[in-house]
């Protein structure tokens, strides 16, 4: 691999790019200092307390979890019945159903915010919560639909002939064979889709209220307004949550098989 | 096997048709407060005034230039790792992969700390004594560029790799035994082979730069407008409801052309080899 | 639509009739394509049927129908007797075997066993008794607690064989059961369910493409061609009188011969014996006059350590190939070389008349 310098050099570039904003973030937190700056002068943690005691950093923390977790359940709870009525049915024109289905990935996020902003929070005048839950499950129901489907495209179909030859009905074939092995499908989907939707800002940009902000948002407000460290603080605290979350997910699921699901 | 499957299709269906066709028509034909026909007078409009085509123009080659940078920096990573035998090679993987699970915002202000006048370059241009002040990086199209090709590296990289992976390794065998060197193969066998997977990646990291917003916003100031702000400006500031959807109907046929061109590309050279 | 009132089984009692199961002008059409064509088939209570054939003849359609998963589309499939045509397969009370073996790959192997007896509500206790039972018949008791990934193939396929046999079923259907197992295995689960049929005197249908799978285990061969049933009968009477010449060349009559007016008759390799030419004719080598001698040229020979494949060619072009064992008569094939004159003969008894090829 050493022998191959123009190629290694673009690699070092390219995870340069990648990882030393982040670092930079990660290390200008622990700073003693008062500004956000490199390198950090001294150590302490005093900007991971002020980024804890901070209550809209905390309070949209909360929103965002809450929107993400609902509106996960509901992408699932829409996507794993299409999923299902396309890899094991004889519906005609499966394809064209899957790509209506995946279609929301292609249009600009900011495009279905502005239109639900119009038409729901404007013309319609509902809650700009609803409109965002609304939005947020447009966006992840592709996810909801082709990790899971890709789970049910790999399984072997006579093992639910069997039980079905075994006496079992449809519904009951459905809750003690296929469903226990679309397990990790759906928890794919729905750890892919908790983190669309947590991590969102256009749509959450266009649809929040005063009363609802999600916490990207939040934070954009805030480094344009306040520009310190309790930024960074927050967002080591963010990263550190996410790592957690990754290793369970490499755990229970394995990465492969979630990352398999967002190659089209 | 399934007997009624458009049952289980109709919620679904009952969302997207209620949460996502008909608002994004309307927003084509009956924004709050336009007539219908409005929207595409002032997308007449925009496509021959100099100051929106400017912003289109500048969309549009922050896409293309980013695109380039990724391919040409995304493709050597996912080529060395997919054919490295290191045990580490996972590992490398992983970290190009993980800040996909992180927002725009976490992974986008860090350059804030590095291009400012007070940032890390301007100290090190300060520190060799190239110059008496750190040179403003921040709020000019290189800041942009460097922001985006940082959040979409990460994507190049997994098509990239999952085409790279699906290249026989034999076959690079194949090709040295013949009497190709390393760089030959690569050029001749690796690259061609990867070609549909290089596509989805230049496709998908296109769609993303042209319709991103946090880092143009942040890294990019009012110099820096592309269609992504212009259109957040007309829906939350200026309040303009006709010229909001035109932007967002211009973003959308971009990104749907490059989609279905890349599609096209695809099938012809299906159908070729 | 016979469904009986207390439940969702069909009988699994022994009926009078001897015919487990009936195909009456069963025939399965996609469009233009005819996969089934209007097949009449009994299959005997008690015995094992085997569907053979070459791929696409339609067996796995015809077995398929049988256990419910494909719906005809005209006839009528009975059951004991019951038109069980329209009835899903849940309700048909048939133990299946898929050639994948399609085992619950997260429930132990117990569970699997156990899962159809659990459908049918079978008390915990004689439902343990029972699965301990089949599993034991099949010989895999010990591996009760294992997951099936952790199972080899033969293992599996066992498996899948106790979980099937269980819920005590009517008829045992098994799909290609073997073509996953290597060339060893396979020999030996072929004695296996030979007698696992006869312990449990359970109706089997069989389906599989390999001719000597099929003469090994059988009571009856149904061959198959392009969706029709080309001969039934007993092992021993399709081998010694194929029908035609389809099921002939399908079971390894490889010689076709037409001359002198005798009609289409084919024999198989190892009846045809060689000698080099003008050597004279021994006693035992056929003078009467159904039998025949006919020159030939010899354009290969092939060692196959059983026997020595010679492959030699008549006046009139036909290829013939001649099985020789290792014995008196390889003394010559040390000297056999392409194209050697050989004289080809074979007895009266040995020569099969075939009807006239349509196509």
């Amino acid at each position: 691999m050493r022998n191959r310098p123009f190629l290694f050099t673009l690699a070092i570039v390219g995870y340069v790019i990648m990882i030393v904003p982040i670092l930079f973030v990660v290390l200008s937190s622990f700073t003693a200092g008062s500004t956000l700056s490199f390198p950090p002068q001294g150590f302490s943690l005093q900007w991971f307390e002020k980024a804890l005691a901070y209550e809209p950093f905390i309070d949209s923390l909360g929103s965002s979890l809450l929107l993400a977790i609902l509106t996960t359940l509901i992408a699932l709870g829409l996507g794993v019945p299409i999923a299902l009525a396309i890899a094991r049915s004889n519906l005609r024109g499966k394809a064209f159903v899957q790509s209506l289905f995946v279609s929301p990935l292609i249009v600009p996020e900011l495009v279905i915010g502005l239109a639900l902003y119009q038409q729901v929070m404007i013309t319609l005048r509902l809650d700009s919560f609803i409109a965002l839950m609304l939005g947020h499950i447009v966006i992840l129901l592709p996810y909801a639909v082709r990790v899971t489907g890709a789970t049910l495209a790999l399984g072997d179909t006579s093992i639910e002939d069997a039980a079905r030859g075994l006496g079992a009905s449809p519904f009951h074939t459905f809750r003690t064979v296929t469903l226990p092995l679309m397990r990790p499908g759906i928890i794919s989907a729905a750890l892919l889709s908790f983190i669309t939707s947590f991590n969102n800002v256009p749509l959450s940009l266009l649809l929040q209220s005063r009363e609802f902000r999600t916490f990207p948002v939040t934070m954009l407000d805030y480094v344009q307004q306040s520009y310190d460290p309790m930024i960074a603080a927050m967002s080591t605290l963010i990263m550190a949550g996410t790592v957690v979350i990754a290793i369970i997910a490499e755990r229970t699921v394995g990465f492969a098989k979630i990352f398999g699901g967002i190659n089209k | 096997m399934i007997r009624r499957p458009k049952l289980l299709l109709l919620p679904g269906a009952v969302v997207l048709v209620l949460a996502f066709l008909i608002p994004s028509l309307a927003m084509l034909f009956s924004p709050p407060s336009t007539s219908t026909g409005e929207v595409f007078a002032k997308l007449g409009a925009m496509l021959t005034d100099p100051y929106d085509l400017t912003i289109i123009a500048r969309t549009l080659l922050f896409g293309l230039i980013v695109t380039a940078i990724c391919i040409l920096l995304g493709f050597p990573i996912a080529y060395l790792l997919a054919r490295s035998v290191s045990r580490f090679a996972g590992v490398w993987l992983a970290l190009a992969i993980f800040p996909l699970l992180l927002s725009t915002v976490v992974r986008t202000f860090g350059w804030l700390v590095i291009l400012g006048s007070n940032g890390a370059i301007g100290q090190i241009i300060v520190a060799l004594g190239l110059a008496d002040r750190g040179p403003q990086l921040l709020y000019t199209p290189l800041a942009v560029v460097l922001g985006m090709t940082q959040l979409f590296l990460p994507l190049a990289i997994i098509s990239c790799y999952s085409a790279v992976a699906q290249v026989d390794n034999n076959l690079d065998d194949a090709a040295r035994g013949l009497g190709a060197s390393r760089t030959r193969t690569l050029w001749t066998i690796v690259i061609p082979m990867s070609l549909p997977g290089i596509v989805v990646a230049a496709t998908l990291v296109f769609a993303g730069a042209t319709t991103a917003y946090t880092t143009p916003y942040l890294l990019g100031g009012t110099g820096q407008r592309v269609l992504a702000t212009q259109l957040f400006t007309y829906a939350s500031i200026t309040v303009n409801w006709a010229a909001a959807s035109a932007t967002a109907l211009i973003m959308t046929v971009l990104v749907f052309l490059v989609s279905g061109l890349s599609s096209a590309l695809a099938s012809r050279k299906g159908s070729i080899s | 639509m016979s469904t009986p009132a207390s439940g969702a089984t069909a009988s699994s009692t022994t009926p009078l009739s001897s015919v487990a199961a009936e195909f009456v002008g069963v025939s399965q059409v996609y469009g233009s394509s005819v996969a089934v064509d209007n097949i009449d088939l009994q299959i005997e209570q008690g015995k094992l049927t085997t569907l053979l054939g070459p791929s696409g003849c339609g067996k796995t359609t015809s077995l398929r129908m049988l256990a419910g998963y494909l719906a005809p589309t005209s006839g009528e499939i009975r059951i004991n007797g019951v038109d069980s045509t329209r009835l899903p397969p849940e309700k048909r009370n048939l133990g299946m075997v898929f050639q994948s073996y399609a085992l619950f790959p997260h429930m132990t192997v117990a569970d699997n066993v156990a899962y159809g007896l659990k459908l049918r509500k079978v008390a915990a206790k004689e439902r343990d008794a029972r699965v301990a039972e089949c599993l034991d018949l099949v010989g895999l008791g010990h591996l009760a607690d294992r997951k099936p990934k952790a199972l080899s193939g033969g293992q599996q396929q066992r498996v899948a064989l106790a979980r099937a046999i269980a819920i005590r079923p009517s008829l045992l259907l098994l799909d290609e059961p073997l073509s996953n197992l290597d060339a060893r295995l396979r020999v030996q689960m072929r004695t296996e369910i030979r007698r696992i049929q006869s312990e449990t005197g359970l109706t089997v249908v069989l389906v599989t493409h390999d001719q000597d799978e099929a003469l090994e285990m059988s009571d009856a061969m149904v061959l198959m061609r392009a969706g029709k049933i080309m001969q039934t009968g007993s092992p021993t009477d399709v081998f010694t009188a194929p029908a035609n010449r389809f099921v002939a060349d399908f079971l390894g009559y490889e010689n076709f011969l037409d001359f002198d007016g005798r009609g289409l008759i084919t024999v198989r390799p190892e009846h045809l014996r060689l000698q080099p030419a003008g050597v004279p004719v021994y006693a035992g080598t056929p003078s009467s006059a159904n039998g025949f001698v006919l020159p030939a040229t010899v354009t290969s020979v092939a060692y196959r350590g059983t026997d020595e494949i010679v492959t030699v060619t008549t006046a009139d072009a036909t290829p013939l190939k001649v099985s020789m064992h290792r014995g008196s008569s390889s003394a010559h094939l040390a000297r056999l070389h392409p194209g050697d004159a050989v004289d080809i003969s074979a007895s009266a008894g040995d020569i099969v008349s075939l009807p006239a090829e349509a196509a």
